[in-house]
């Protein structure tokens, strides 16, 4: 499907940082899996880059200070979208004492030394899905064909990913190097989309050096959603994973660039992630860019800098993309590390209709059901039928309920319906 | 504490960013594709034409508001246009010279019966226009089936365009011109071109696919071929208007690709069976309306093949033999109805089984979708 950009602005916008906000909410639960359990106590002093929270178990991830400062409590905060989940609240003393941080030669690193740095630096999949990287590189002994880092920012507005691979560009290129010691996949493929084909030019000097010569660039048309996982592999290798296959079985990893460049930091500059880039951008947005700010920022600081003391009654609030992202309706909420946006749209009132089976959510389906259908079950109660469409292989991209006419609400009967599958199921 | 849980904003779902589109423009992509056809029919019969769409447009129009409002508790229902579209097509359909009043019956039962009792636009799964004319055959018979309707000398403006004329003069030229312009048929035929021209704009538009036309024709043609033997005489006018206009009806159509080329062929296959069986003047309405009726488990039979399964073959000729069997049964009882003039029971059964069907629905099924 095509979707329209709304980049352009943002993209001419350089790396900004702001000030660092006087309270940082960090939390324990930024990764899929059980949450971090906290290694400190509150009323600890605690600098910069130490870590705060210890991944706990096989799918979790470290949590670290992104600013010196005292830890003030430990305990229910509001999330985005309004729900409630521990997080540590650090008081920040705008002291900046940083940990002194070890520094060692890349080359001499072994793939398991860089799979543990990588692990304590507590890097997950900033792409959206937060997952803990140092597990996605852990191979076991499958052969890695294909390593593909994702630049195809396919959501409108953001310009994150984009950002980052044009002004942190040497970063990136040492980073997919460093990331190809573990997984030593013979195709390096760094996708990006045509709307964003200037950064050929950005690439150019780094793609004739040799050691980054065998790096392909693969421009992808401007679809939604292409930035996919498996909509990416589809259209770099040609082949079709079914959901819930690891592509690491398949001898494919796919990484989004930010977190390639999270991994340079961890590895190269022995910091861990506390920091992620954030497009600052839609059509009520005082002030756009591209903001680098460190994670567990609040919404509302952010906010802050473009002048508004909270969300303008006329105005909704978007972490992430408009297309997936969440709406914020508490703006205490924090910048988690799997948080691409901070968008401001004018609220409007969606006049629902009925289905006129048009069928255009069938056409724009990215993993060919039929969305409508969902809709319509899920209205008449039908619960059992929901799955004879294949419901659980929705990845929710929302493309349906974009293209829809009736402005029918396919996402909300989708994620209701899912949810009442699970209470069926249980 | 459990006041603040319930004070709490809920949070919209997503999307935040919609495509700039609606029902109303879709609609109105229809009606201006149905523009040119309507203005040739000035050519042919003047004003008569017009009061025809005039008349129907007013009583669906009509129709929809008080029937909307009083039995679906809506009031809105003529902002989508939906009821406007289906007046023109209805009477695209009919003779000239229809009198008003048959007009606003068949308009008043394409909204009511056709749509409304179903629970609204988008809950019918027949087309509105075709219930509509299908209503006034059924009540008014004797006007319906009556020559002078289709023909009076005294409003005949043209009897044919010689447009083409300039590129000479031959077979081919005398065929375009009656391509472009012809004086008989019903008020939505007299000029293929422009059809075929709604048609383009449509499918450029993303209105209708390709799919529905294409395979229809295809059908119809192949099977013309098969049957040369026998002489089958139709309207390329009302096979294109039924076609482009009637079988892609979004809500009585199939909804994926192959469904929809599925349910093409069939509509194709059915026109001719009835063609072939004497059915002179209804077999675009009622191969439309009877593969209308099937189009749930074709829509089911079709369901796209998602991402990284295989397709099931077996399943799909299980439902395919099933679904084609069922519509070659109805199509030989639906001639025999009519043969034995008793289509009429067919309506009354229909009105009765949507009556019926009304009464049992509740508000879930009539109100539009919810959403926080």
């Amino acid at each position: 499907m095509h979707i329209f950009s709304m980049k352009r602005d943002t993209k001419k916008k350089s790396i900004e940082k702001i000030d660092n906000a006087p309270l940082l909410y960090l939390s324990l639960s930024q990764h899929i899996g059980k949450p971090a359990e906290p290694v400190v106590a509150i009323g600890e002093q605690v600098k910069k880059y130490q870590i705060i929270a210890q991944g706990a178990g096989v799918m979790s991830a470290n949590i670290h200070a992104p600013v010196s400062g005292i830890i003030q409590s430990i305990g229910k905060h509001p999330q985005a979208e309004g729900s409630m989940t521990d997080m540590i609240v650090l008081a920040n003393d705008f002291r900046y004492e940083e940990l002194v941080l070890p520094s060692d030669d890349v080359a001499g690193l072994t793939p398991e030394q860089i799979i543990a740095l990588i692990k304590d630096a507590g890097i997950v999949g900033e792409g959206g899905a937060q997952f803990p990287t140092h597990i996605k590189y852990t191979l076991q002994g499958h052969k890695i064909d294909t390593f593909i880092i994702n630049g195809t920012e396919c959501e409108p507005y953001l310009t994150a990913d984009y950002i980052l691979m044009k002004e942190y560009t040497s970063q990136l290129f040492e980073g997919i190097t460093i990331v190809n010691k573990i997984l030593n996949a013979s195709r390096i493929v760094l996708s990006i989309e045509e709307q964003n084909k200037d950064l050929l030019d950005v690439f150019r000097p780094f793609l004739a050096k040799t050691e980054y010569n065998h790096i392909q660039v693969k421009v992808l048309p401007n679809q939604y959603p292409q930035g996919g996982e498996l909509q990416l592999i589809k259209s770099v290798t040609g082949k079709v994973l079914p959901r819930g296959v690891l592509p690491r079985d398949e001898g494919i990893i796919v990484s989004n660039a930010g977190t390639v460049y999270a991994v340079y930091k961890a590895v190269a500059e022995r910091k861990p992630l506390t920091e992620r880039i954030v497009t600052i951008s839609g059509e009520e947005s005082k002030r756009i860019g591209n903001l680098e700010v460190a994670i567990g920022t609040p919404i509302s600081h952010i906010l802050q800098s473009q002048g508004l003391s909270g969300i303008p009654d006329e105005d909704i609030v978007v972490l992430g993309g408009p297309m997936m992202g969440k709406n914020v309706v508490d703006t205490s909420a924090p910048v988690t590390k799997g948080s691409s946006g901070v968008l401001l749209f004018r609220k409007k009132e969606i006049k629902r209709n009925n289905c006129i089976s048009c069928g255009y959510c069938v056409d724009v389906c990215p993993m060919h059901l039929m969305p409508m259908k969902f809709e319509e079950n899920y209205r008449k109660e039908k619960y059992s039928q929901l799955e004879k469409y294949s419901l659980s292989l929705c990845i929710e991209c929302a493309a349906c309920e974009y293209i829809c006419p009736s402005d029918v609400p396919l996402i909300e009967s989708i994620k209701k319906g899912k949810q009442k599958q699970r209470e069926i199921n249980n | 504490m459990p006041t603040e849980t319930i004070n709490k904003p809920q949070p919209l779902y997503t999307p935040f960013v919609r495509a700039r589109d609606s029902v109303w423009e879709i609609m109105s992509d229809v009606l201006l594709a149905l523009v040119p056809c309507a203005a040739m029919s000035y050519f042919a019969y003047g004003e008569a034409p017009f009061l025809v769409m005039f008349v129907a447009v007013i009583s669906a129009v009509l129709a929809e508001f008080v029937f909307a409002a009083f039995f679906l508790n809506k009031k809105d229902t003529l902002k989508d246009g939906s009821a406007i579209v289906t007046a023109i097509l209805l009477s695209f359909t009919l003779a000239p010279f229809t009198p008003w009043y048959v007009v606003a019956f068949g308009a008043a039962m394409a909204v009511i019966f056709g749509k409304i009792l179903w629970g609204g636009l988008g809950r019918n799964i027949l087309n509105p226009a075709l219930v509509g004319r299908e209503f006034m055959t059924v009540f008014f018979p004797a006007i319906m089936t009556s020559g002078s309707i289709w023909y009076n000398k005294d409003y005949l403006n043209f009897k044919e365009l010689s447009v083409f004329n300039i590129f000479g003069d031959s077979g081919l030229i005398t065929y375009l011109n009656s391509l472009f312009f012809k004086s008989s048929g019903a008020i939505g035929e007299y000029s293929v071109i422009f059809l075929v021209l709604g048609g383009v704009y449509l499918l450029l538009r993303r209105r209708i696919s390709w799919h529905i036309p294409f395979a229809l024709l295809v059908t119809f043609f192949i099977l013309l071929q098969v049957f040369a033997y026998k002489d089958i005489r139709f309207s390329v006018g009302g096979l294109l208007l039924g076609t482009i206009f009637m079988a892609t009806d979004m809500p009585s159509s199939a909804s994926t690709k192959n469904g929809k080329l599925y349910y093409g062929a069939m509509i194709g296959l059915v026109a001719i069976l009835c063609l072939l069986n004497d059915v002179r003047h209804e077999y675009m309405s009622y191969s439309i309306l009877l593969v209308n009726a099937f189009v749930v488990p074709i829509n089911w039979a079709f369901k796209p093949v998602t991402w990284g399964k295989k397709a099931n073959i077996k399943s799909l000729i299980k439902w395919v033999t099933l679904i084609t069997a069922g519509i070659v049964a109805a199509t030989y009882a639906l001639i025999y109805l009519h043969h034995v003039d008793c289509v009429r029971y067919l309506v009354f059964a229909y009105i009765i089984f949507l009556i019926c069907r009304f009464c049992f629905m509740t508000m879930k099924d009539i109100e539009y979708p919810k959403s926080n």
